[in-house]
């Protein structure tokens, strides 16, 4: 932080003369206070899950939900400024309904990310406005079936040439993290907020890349590493929120929304156990030094 | 001398990732009169002590009706609260012309986060400098939001937002597990009894200066003010407390 | 002085002489739509105990031509509402992205957990009835009508039947049996023979209904030279929709058509 003092970190749109942009820096440190927010792709789908640290007991449990849908494929799940979230995901349903508008089919997650980069790069250009203070995962399963056009309400002709090929492949899981920058990256696992260290790692070994992980198991895991990543901040209580979207034939029918109860509860308690067995090793451990004292 | 460099606007980040503006509109709700919000099951109240700026003068609204269903109480600058609760009705009336149904509460509550995000946003703008308790009750039953500067919004319990708030909100959650199944008469109790533990000392709530509003039971959202919230004080503290300004000229 | 509605707000020609219309454009004014293109005919709906039962055939003509024989001109929108659309198709279509975007929107704001495709129920059938005579006003309005003749059949907010239409004006209109287009001369009078009125509606059973409903799209197919023996039948109740697309006529009898002088060649 020397370039503190020197002017260059005043305002947004502007160089410093070693070529960085200090407000966008900044911006960033924004997000690395925020609860941890991680995606998983799957090979049938994609895990969103957040850590939401509770900050007092008044607020409604349960409520308050951070991962948002776009269109119905699509999920976003922020961290940082809350608020610059909410107005991310507004403008990311507006693109959405845009493309609907302009192409009457729902907008491919590739080109969502890809507008929404733009979007956040916008907000670096220009002096009169500052970057958004937000990490977001954004993730959608594309429909890998053959989407009627909006308004379609017939099929056609059943004979005769139809210009269609057989078999073609379309469609899938898809993540990208778009950063304050504006810039984004796909990924097979991706981690952001406080907590996104731990989490990383955790995702690091998953071999996601070999894509065999299931929904199901992404579930589990996706809780487990939320609550490994809280570990470092253990004195304070949170909530955790998932949300997954699947292939048409899967559970979510090609839809986001939010993990059934039951299932996420189930995901909570093996994440818990995980836990505990960690901290029960580590006591072991100990209770091995200091085995000959105990005895006396 | 110190001089903070990064709180002239609201487009610029401190190192530290922070944008002070933003936090100095949040002050501004502190130094409003303290307001509270409780829900239970059924219903939705909101309690607020007004301040007049002298002997003389009238009181601050701090309870404004906004639907038939819902209302909010403010903290901080009135006339953004204004701004604000114009919106709300604007965008309330129209829920009703195009659809024929009431206005969802989380939804209007999102709006006009929305609307104060962009304010931190850009330049030339100002955050707004006040916090709303947004109350009421919809199809899915009674809420409360609380709305901030920052275009933050929570779903909550019970709150209290403005100056010495935290008192209240230290009876609040001491009270907190009471609150669901409470009735309509306990509730109002409760939201005042949070709002004296506010007080300062020289203060006692009065029927001039308490605001109530309550919504539910299939109940319209009503606004007491003045010799209505006699009983609601009468029940609340005993007999005594009000009497002085229950006075009437003889 | 001219009293009647047309002259109003106008400058009056006994005091400032007929109107100069020389810079107007010479090819007249702006015009929108003047009529439909791709048609479909009658929609036909009827009320009954403890639902709504709504028929329309999967035909689409081009003027006299049976141009598209497959389309489906019910949508359902969610569990507690289907719409059935006469009149123009393409305007149909518009209407079907309008309402797409509505449920998406719906969605957003409250999003359910059921996982159900066509979970957004918190528009019960009276809001988007409310919300589609505003769009039909607004278009109709701006001298650019969205060419449909509409039956909103569902449940109310208190799951109570409902059935109401919405025509090109921004017309509403509400009744125990509807039917749009060709229907509304033919098949009407049908289905008040069966419920005249809400009473009788109240205490109609679903079987009674349906059938009422099929017989009269059996009728329409005899007499309205645009309609088709395919047809759609929704059935809209408390526990969901049924919807089935692909249906055919059943026990058609031509034989009154042997007695029918006048038309076309004639053998005796």
């Amino acid at each position: 932080m020397t370039s503190i003092g020197t002017g260059y970190d005043l305002s947004n749109s502007v160089f410093s003369p070693d070529g960085r942009n200090f407000q966008v820096e900044y911006a960033m440190k924004a997000v690395e206070n925020g609860g941890t927010a991680i995606g998983i792709r799957c090979k049938d789908g994609v895990v969103f899950a957040m850590e939401k640290l509770v900050v007092s007991k008044l607020v409604k449990p349960g409520a308050n939900k951070k991962i948002s849908t776009v269109d119905k494929n699509i999920g976003i799940v922020c961290s940082g400024l809350m608020p610059d979230g909410r107005h991310f995901v507004s403008r990311a349903r507006d693109e959405a309904a845009s493309w609907r508008g302009l192409y009457k089919a729902p907008i491919p997650t590739s080109a969502l990310a890809n507008r929404m980069g733009s979007y956040v790069q916008a907000y670096t250009l220009y002096s009169s406005v500052r970057p958004f203070g937000l990490t977001s995962i954004l993730g959608g399963w594309d429909s890998e079936a053959e989407l009627p056009v909006d308004g379609q309400v017939g099929s056609g002709p059943k004979v005769g040439a139809g210009g269609k090929k057989e078999g073609q492949k379309r469609g899938g899981p898809f993540l990208y993290m778009i950063e304050p920058s504006g810039l984004y990256w796909g990924y097979y696992g991706a981690a952001t907020g406080k907590g996104r260290q731990s989490a990383k790692s955790e995702l690091e070994k998953l071999n996601l890349s070999e894509g065999d992980i299931t929904l199901e198991q992404g579930v589990k895991e996706a809780a487990r590493i939320i609550y490994v990543a809280h570990e470092d901040s253990k004195d304070k209580d949170f909530e955790l929120e998932m949300s997954w979207v699947s292939s048409l034939d899967g559970p979510t029918k090609g839809r986001h929304e939010e993990v059934p109860k039951a299932l996420r509860e189930e995901a909570e308690a093996l994440a818990k156990k995980v836990i505990e067995g960690e901290d029960d090793d580590d006591e072991e451990a100990e209770g091995g030094a200091t085995g000959d004292q105990m005895e006396e | 001398m110190f001089r903070n460099n990064y709180d002239n606007d609201s487009v610029t980040f401190s190192p530290q990732g922070r944008i002070f503006q933003v936090e100095y509109a949040g002050e501004a709700v502190k130094q409003g009169s303290v307001v509270v919000g409780i829900v239970s099951k059924t219903h939705a109240v909101l309690a607020a002590l007004k301040r007049n700026a002298e002997e003389l003068s009238s009181y601050q609204k701090k309870v404004i009706p906004i639907d038939t269903h819902y209302g909010v109480a403010l903290a901080g600058l009135a006339s953004d609260a204004r701004v604000l609760s114009n919106f709300m009705r604007q965008e309330s009336l129209r829920e009703r012309l195009t659809y024929g149904r009431p206005m969802n509460l989380s939804e209007i509550a999102n709006r006009i986060g929305e609307r104060a995000q962009i304010n931190t946003q850009q330049y030339g703008r100002r955050p707004y400098g006040v916090g709303l308790l947004i109350s009421g009750v919809d199809r899915n039953g009674p809420h409360l939001f609380e709305f901030q500067p920052s275009g933050m919004v929570n779903e909550m319990l019970a709150t209290s937002i403005g100056a010495r708030s935290q008192m209240a909100r230290t009876y609040l959650e001491k009270n907190l597990d009471q609150f669901a199944d409470a009735t309509k008469e306990e509730l109002i109790k409760h939201a005042l009894s949070a709002l004296k533990d506010s007080l300062s000392q020289d203060k006692e709530l009065t029927v001039d200066n308490t605001s109530v509003g309550v919504v539910g039971g299939g109940d319209l959202f009503k606004l007491y003010e003045g010799q209505e919230v006699s009983p609601m004080l009468a029940s609340a503290f005993g007999e005594g407390e009000g009497e002085e300004s229950m006075e009437v000229d003889t | 002085m001219n009293h009647l509605p047309q002259a109003w707000g106008r400058p009056r020609d006994d005091v400032y002489g007929a109107y100069n219309a020389s810079f107007l454009p010479q090819d007249g004014p702006k015009q929108h739509t003047q009529s439909p293109i791709v048609t479909g005919t009658s929609v036909v709906a009827m009320k009954f105990k403890d639902g709504v039962v709504v028929a329309a055939d999967n035909l689409a003509s081009y003027g006299s031509l049976a141009r598209f024989t497959d389309v489906k001109r019910l949508r359902q929108f969610n569990t507690r509402a289907v719409l059935g659309f006469g009149g123009d198709v393409s305007d149909m279509q518009h209407l079907d992205r309008l309402l797409t975007s509505l449920s998406l929107r719906e969605n957003y704001a409250d999003p359910g957990s059921s996982g159900d495709e066509t979970d957004t129920a918190s528009l019960d059938a009276k809001n988007l009835h409310t919300y589609l005579s505003k769009v039909m006003y607004k278009r109709r309005t701006d001298f650019n009508p969205l060419w449909n003749h509409i039956l909103v059949a569902g449940l109310d907010d208190a799951d109570k039947p409902f059935l109401a239409s919405v025509d090109l004006l921004g017309t509403t209109f509400s009744a125990p049996s509807l039917a749009t287009g060709f229907g509304a001369h033919l098949a009407v009078p049908i289905l008040r023979r069966v419920a005249p009125d809400e009473a009788a509606a109240e205490t109609l059973s679903m079987d009674d209904a349906v059938n009422a409903v099929k017989e009269a799209m059996k009728v329409l197919f005899y007499r309205d030279a645009r309609s088709l023996d395919k047809y759609s039948i929704a059935v809209i109740r408390k526990d969901g929709v049924q919807l089935k697309e692909d249906e055919k006529l059943e026990g058609q009898s031509w034989a009154f058509a042997e007695t029918i002088r006048g038309y076309g060649t004639q053998i005796h």
